[in-house]
């Protein structure tokens, strides 16, 4: 029996998959489609992205249905990950190796040879602007540079499919642009990419092409913009992490879409809630650098209760 | 050229698997502590040498000394407890530090992850062992002089048992910490109690590790006293036998369910 993936097989393929851990149900008797280039994969906290995108990445079997993976089952399959990156979500090293040593060894579990081991390793660093940091230790990293370290060692082997586990949390706004542009071109170069988020305006800014998940079903697949409408009625949070807080907040002080800010106890937290993401994050672009933003996060209260309408619908 | 139809070959992904691991394994506060457990008996024997030498009876001699501490230090007592610290973590440390992933969503069959992990773990006690034990015979039987080089080959012979103790409680360790949810816990009473029978007179000996692997250390002490320490002794070659078939029984099947068991990592 051939063990090589099947040709011309759906990326990936979900039929009827159900997945519990003990009498919790993660993913409940889902049957998706993952064509070739970006596909969103959206919900709140707590909806089953991460279990969806761990059955997808063969991480563990399905309680229940099928998970296929290039045309093979993606559990117990490894041959498959030949042609699979996956970023997981959690921030986990081996602390004491360096970017390179990290990249380069599991490029070896990927049975490249040594000498480009080193090739591929340098290369997926220097796309992710780690290139200069490629010899500290990863336990000295920032929380952004983890972050890239982690893309990085998906993409290294270029795989045909990418499994991203919450990619651009933590990202200050600069190398959030890079990774969303790097999606978007490994997207348009022809690979399935499947980005899980709980934040509709990363997701938006890397696809139009979107999986909605909400308490471990499939509630909806298709286009963003519908979605988007629905979320112009709720006001969308950001938290930005910044050297000059107030400097930051002073630019944004004037702009009639802004509906709150506040500072927090330690000085260098800001939160801001507008009512148009997209004109926010133009301003922010603008100021990013100036002010020293180092991290951003967005809490997904407004995202939930768009979940919340869509459920009640 | 990768073929890349099929998983990597088991040996290159073991090698991969090795050389992330011993790194991180070797340089740890783990094995600093291990380090000085293993020292021990290289403290021992300076003190011996110096302070203690010239005023005990001349029938105690730095060479039986030598003897006491390989059956009762290094092989009954802290190899198994080094075994278990490591083998015990070896998965546990990947699972617990959410690394685990990056292993299992490589090309690679899982059985390759384990070996190379456990090849590692290897490398690294005897690194932590062997020293200590060389040291250890150096001082103590030096102070025999003319004796010292005709009992070099129960040095090689020690340091042959000393790896064989960490490879068998090793393999035994990994197999707990794939199997058992407190394998620290259930680790800890099979060394101090259940091996407690390998002191039993019959066939009892026969169900621990110990009494076999103490059947194998060749410069048990004449007469009574010390010998005693070693209990029954079993035939050498039935004892290298079943030590070896216990190393490959207890980490065939802790690959066996390492290769099908589900890690879920807690967000």
């Amino acid at each position: 029996m051939s063990t090589a993936p099947v040709v011309g097989a759906a990326p990936i393929e979900f039929v009827r998959a159900s997945r519990w851990y003990g009498p919790v149900i993660a993913l409940n008797d889902v049957t998706a489609t993952v064509p070739p280039g970006v596909t969103g994969l959206l919900g709140p906290n707590g909806a089953g992205k991460s279990t969806f995108l761990k059955l997808a990445a063969g991480q563990f079997a399905p309680s229940q249905g099928e998970v296929r993976l290039l045309g093979r089952p993606a559990w117990g399959s490894p041959e498959v990950f030949h042609r699979v990156g996956f970023c997981p979500e959690p921030d986990a090293f081996w602390e004491n190796l360096t970017g390179l040593q990290f990249l380069a060894g599991l490029l070896r579990l990927s049975g490249f040879e040594e000498a480009e081991c080193r090739e591929r390793a340098l290369a997926a660093l220097d796309t992710v602007a780690l290139a200069d940091a490629k010899d500290r230790k990863l336990g000295g990293y920032s929380k952004g540079m983890r972050q890239r370290a982690k893309i990085a060692q998906a993409i290294a082997h270029d795989p045909d499919v990418l499994l991203l586990d919450e990619p651009v949390s933590g990202l200050d706004p600069v190398n959030r642009r890079r990774v969303i542009d790097l999606v978007k071109k490994l997207g348009r170069e022809g690979k399935t990419i499947l980005v899980s988020s709980h934040i509709l305006h990363e997701v938006e800014a890397l696809t139009r092409r979107v999986l909605l998940i909400h308490n471990g079903r499939v509630l909806a697949e298709g286009d963003i913009r519908e979605i988007r409408d629905l979320l112009d009625e709720h006001p969308h949070t950001v938290t930005l992490r910044s050297r000059e807080p107030r400097a930051l907040a002073r630019a944004f002080v004037d702009a009639p879409h802004i509906l709150t800010m506040s500072f927090a106890p330690d000085g260098e937290w800001l939160t801001v809630q507008t009512a148009k993401p997209d004109e926010f994050y133009g301003v922010l672009a603008d100021h990013a650098i100036e002010a020293g933003v180092t991290e951003m996060y967005s809490p997904d209260e407004d995202l939930e209760s768009v979940f919340k309408y869509l459920v009640a619908r | 050229m990768r073929d890349t139809s099929k998983a990597v070959p088991f040996v290159p992904a073991a090698r991969a698997v090795f050389g992330l691991a011993l790194d991180g394994m070797l340089w740890s506060r783990r094995s600093l502590v291990m380090a000085l457990l293993l020292g021990i008996p290289v403290v021992i024997a300076i003190v011996f040498r110096v302070v203690v030498a010239a005023h005990v009876p001349a029938d105690i001699t730095g060479y039986k000394l030598y003897g006491v501490l390989v059956a009762m230090f290094w092989v009954r007592n802290a190899l198994p407890l080094v075994a278990l610290f490591y083998g015990t973590a070896l998965i546990a440390d990947e699972v617990e530090g959410k690394t685990l992933t990056y292993l299992v969503s490589r090309p690679v069959p899982r059985s390759a992850i384990l070996t190379g992990k456990f090849a590692a773990y290897a490398a690294t006690t005897l690194c932590l062992a062997l020293p200590s034990m060389v040291l250890t015979f150096f001082i103590l039987a030096s102070t025999e002089g003319s004796t010292l080089a005709g009992s070099v080959p129960d040095l090689f012979r020690d340091l042959g048992v000393l790896a064989l103790t960490l490879l068998v409680y090793g393999a035994l360790f990994t197999l707990f910490g794939v199997l058992l949810r407190w394998p620290l816990i259930l680790g800890l009473l099979f060394l101090f109690f259940w091996e407690l029978i390998a002191n039993l007179p019959g066939y009892m000996p026969r169900f621990t590790v110990t009494a076999w692997l103490r059947s194998l250390i060749g410069h048990r002490p004449p007469g009574r006293g010390m010998s005693e320490l070693f209990g029954q002794v079993l035939p050498v070659g039935l004892s290298l036998g079943v030590v070896c078939a216990l190393t490959v029984v207890f980490l065939g099947l802790a690959i066996w369910i390492f290769s099908r068991r589900e890690y879920v990592l807690d967000q």
